[in-house]
């Protein structure tokens, strides 16, 4: 813990210790389900929030400033024995510039300088002063475009951070091993290394002030299956270790001080939703057919990184329908090699043998970029240069992608698929480049797999339109419904003000699903549905009567969504659906679904999505 | 010394994949330790100093995106060049 010094002359900001009142609920974002009661161990944190703030005598200044020149020199020279120890051989290997840039940075006039300038005329001392200069230059790199970059901002958190705890006497290492058991790990925010070096043994939920669904906090947590809640916003400056707390990652609640009765009721709920699981998982393992066996529909799972093949596995998914790729490529400055880009698709495709894996191509732009900040007005991203029309933009991206994506099919059952289709040419464009790049392997006598499904999302609404010429060309088609209601409907998601007129059940959804559904019956290709509105059992009936070949979702969703499937009739679901194209409004279509879905098993498929 | 006549001025397109990203920049700050003249890059309106990274990385040089380079002072010549080879050049195969 960061004390700050009590010297009358220093003025504290925030961080004064508070009482906090019994069970008091601070609300995030629920990114990993799951129950966890326990003691907190609170992560140092570094800012501007608990740093000493102070105005100094103009005599004070010389010899601050001569303090923080000392801090720097002392960071620098750590940064280059870091350096030093990087042969050849490390792991970090080709990655080692990255501290020249550190280097760099410490020394970067708008930091360095601008430090100095904050002491010398700001009259602030030197923790405050960098804290304050840090603070301005990572709100600059917020409003920029590019994730690549805006990402930098790290880097500067990281230099000046180290500067920071130098300035005030603290370790700069934080000692993640050696937690104690039943620590509820609570941070400011945890970066990649951090969690890489957490003991699932030993942490029974992580809160983080910032991080949403996709934060690196987020996606480490659920594939390790610690309970965590990001965007608390406050929650590590209100926490000391020890405090006993409750973090609900079903709900995004999290419980400071709460009495005996709040952890009793919390512990109940907790064996509940272990045993419902548990039950559930057991419908995991049976294959998705309807009661009266008019069905079967296959379910698969949507992952992003190698390592959630096996939560998957557990819960029973029969393939992979999609893998997204971005994480290989995201949040680095290089791009990954077709050696590691073939390794992590082999490794997915030998788990899931003989079931198929879903390898998306690159969907890099867009919403990854565009939901974080405001859009300029001449810019709109979601509808601009991302996923395949990049790819056909940096064809040397793409080639190296196909190669490493060809070379892992050859290990098992595999198949490709292309996003943000629009017209024809791009899927003639891409075919064009898949078979330049298998002649290249062939030529070069790679082993790679020859016939490779192709199928691609269907998400824009073109490629609905034109389903029935876009089957002629593909093995498969797949609806990414995320982003095909969004252009459907007008309405982006993370827009609060519009955000309520979203519905997976809108009218025009289901006919456009059923547009699709029909081309590929009319072409004999199968027809997968890959957005969230597959793991929904709202949706479930409604999506057999459909006649969807394939649902793939949320690994965690396939237990349910088996058990609806397998309680329901084939017969019933094509009535509802009828019934559903009566209906003029997605309130309608709702209260007839849940109706149907109650009448059948009442208490049963709503409680749970926890 | 400075004088009005080594002013120079050049427009580059970034030719990187990635843009002008935190391995260009720090190559482009080491490589300014050579010179001793003074070497400002424009975009969009924004001026940074070529010496200073985290000036290039706010400058958020895109891949395709223009700029303008201004030197002005002894070696500013070689500068220029030696800055265009970096900013123009593809270092896809020192990522690969």
């Amino acid at each position: 813990m960061i004390q700050t010094i009590g010297d009358k002359n220093r003025s504290t900001h925030g961080a004064s210790p508070m009482m906090i009142p019994e069970n008091t609920m601070i609300k995030g974002v629920g990114v990993s389900v799951g129950i966890g009661i326990g003691q907190v161990v609170l992560l140092e944190r570094l800012s501007t929030d608990i740093c000493p703030c102070r105005i100094l005598t103009t005599a004070e200044v010389p010899a601050e400033i001569a303090r923080f020149e000392e801090a720097v020199d002392s960071a620098e020279k750590r940064l280059n024995a870091i350096k030093g120890q990087i042969d050849g051989n490390h792991p970090l290997g080709d990655h080692s510039y990255i501290l020249d840039t550190h280097i760099l940075l410490l020394r970067d006039k708008m930091l360095y300088e601008g430090t100095k300038r904050a002491i010398e005329q700001g009259k602030q001392n030197a923790e405050w002063a960098i804290s304050e200069v840090m603070t301005k230059i990572t709100s600059a790199f917020d409003s920029i475009d590019d994730e690549y970059l805006k990402e930098r901002a790290r880097d500067v958190h990281f230099v000046g951070e180290r500067v920071l705890r130098i300035l005030l006497g603290v370790s700069s290492e934080r000692k993640m091993h050696q937690l104690p058991p039943n620590s509820i790990l609570v941070a400011h925010d945890l970066s990649p290394a951090d969690a890489a070096q957490l003991k699932k043994e030993h942490v029974l939920a992580i809160a983080t002030d910032v991080g949403g669904r996709t934060s690196h906090t987020a996606i480490m947590s659920r594939s390790l299956k610690i309970p965590a809640v990001t965007g608390l916003e406050k929650i590590s400056p209100m926490v000391q270790t020890g405090d006993t707390i409750i973090v609900d990652g079903s709900t995004g609640l999290v419980i400071l001080n709460p009495d005996a009765e709040m952890i009793f009721r919390y512990r109940q709920r907790s064996d509940v939703l272990r045993n419902y699981h548990q039950s559930l998982l057991a419908f995991g393992r049976l294959p998705a057919v309807t009661r009266d066996g008019g069905r079967k529909i296959q379910i698969l799972a949507n992952i992003e990184l190698v390592d959630e093949i096996e939560i998957a596995v557990a819960h029973g998914c029969e393939g992979i329908g999609l893998f997204r790729t971005e994480y290989l490529f995201l949040g680095r400055e290089d791009l990954p090699s077709e050696e590691e880009q073939f390794e992590a698709y082999r490794a997915v495709v030998d788990r899931n043998k003989p079931y198929p894996v879903t390898i998306r191509t690159l969907d890099i732009g867009g919403d990854k970029i565009a939901s974080s900040l405001k859009m300029p007005s001449e810019t709109n991203p979601a509808m601009g240069l991302r996923a395949i029309r990049l790819c056909l933009n940096l064809k040397s991206v793409f080639k190296t992608q196909l190669r490493a994506i060809l070379r892992a099919a050859h290990y098992g059952n595999c198949r490709m698929l292309i996003p943000m289709i629009s017209c024809i040419t791009e899927i003639h464009s891409t075919k064009k480049i898949l078979e330049e790049v298998k002649s290249e392997l062939a030529s070069e006598g790679v082993e790679h797999c020859d016939s490779i499904k192709l199928g691609i999302l269907v998400e824009v609404p073109s490629a609905v339109a034109i389903a029935d010429l876009l089957a002629r060309e593909v093995d498969f088609l797949s609806i990414g419904t995320n982003d095909l209601i969004q252009y459907a409907l007008a309405i982006d998601r993370l827009n609060e003000h519009v955000n309520y007129l979203y519905d997976t059940l809108h009218p025009a959804v289901l006919r456009l699903i059923r547009q699709v559904v029909n081309a590929g019956q009319a072409f004999g290709v199968s027809v997968a549905m890959c957005g969230e509105m597959a793991g929904d059992p709202v949706n479930v009936p409604i999506l057999v009567g459909l006649g969807l070949d394939e649902l793939s979702m949320n690994a965690l969703s396939i237990p349910l969504v088996k058990k609806l499937i397998r309680s329901i009739s084939y017969d019933d679901c094509l009535d509802l659906t009828h019934q559903a194209f009566q209906m003029q409004s997605a309130q309608e279509i709702h209260e007839l679904i849940e109706k149907w879905i109650f009448d059948r098993f009442p208490g049963d498929f709503f409680l749970s999505q926890q | 010394m400075i004088t009005e006549t080594d002013l120079i001025e050049r427009t580059v397109v970034i030719g990187n994949e990635l843009g002008l990203h935190a391995r260009v920049a720090t190559a482009m700050v080491q490589t300014m330790r050579q010179h001793a003249c003074r070497v400002t890059l424009v975009r969009n309106g924004m001026e940074v100093d070529a010496r200073s990274v985290l000036g290039l990385l706010l400058l958020a040089a895109t891949p395709g995106s223009e700029l303008i380079i201004r030197a002005n002072g002894p070696g500013s010549h070689e500068a220029v060049q030696q800055i265009c080879e970096l900013l123009e050049g593809d270092d896809s195969d020192h990522r690969r």
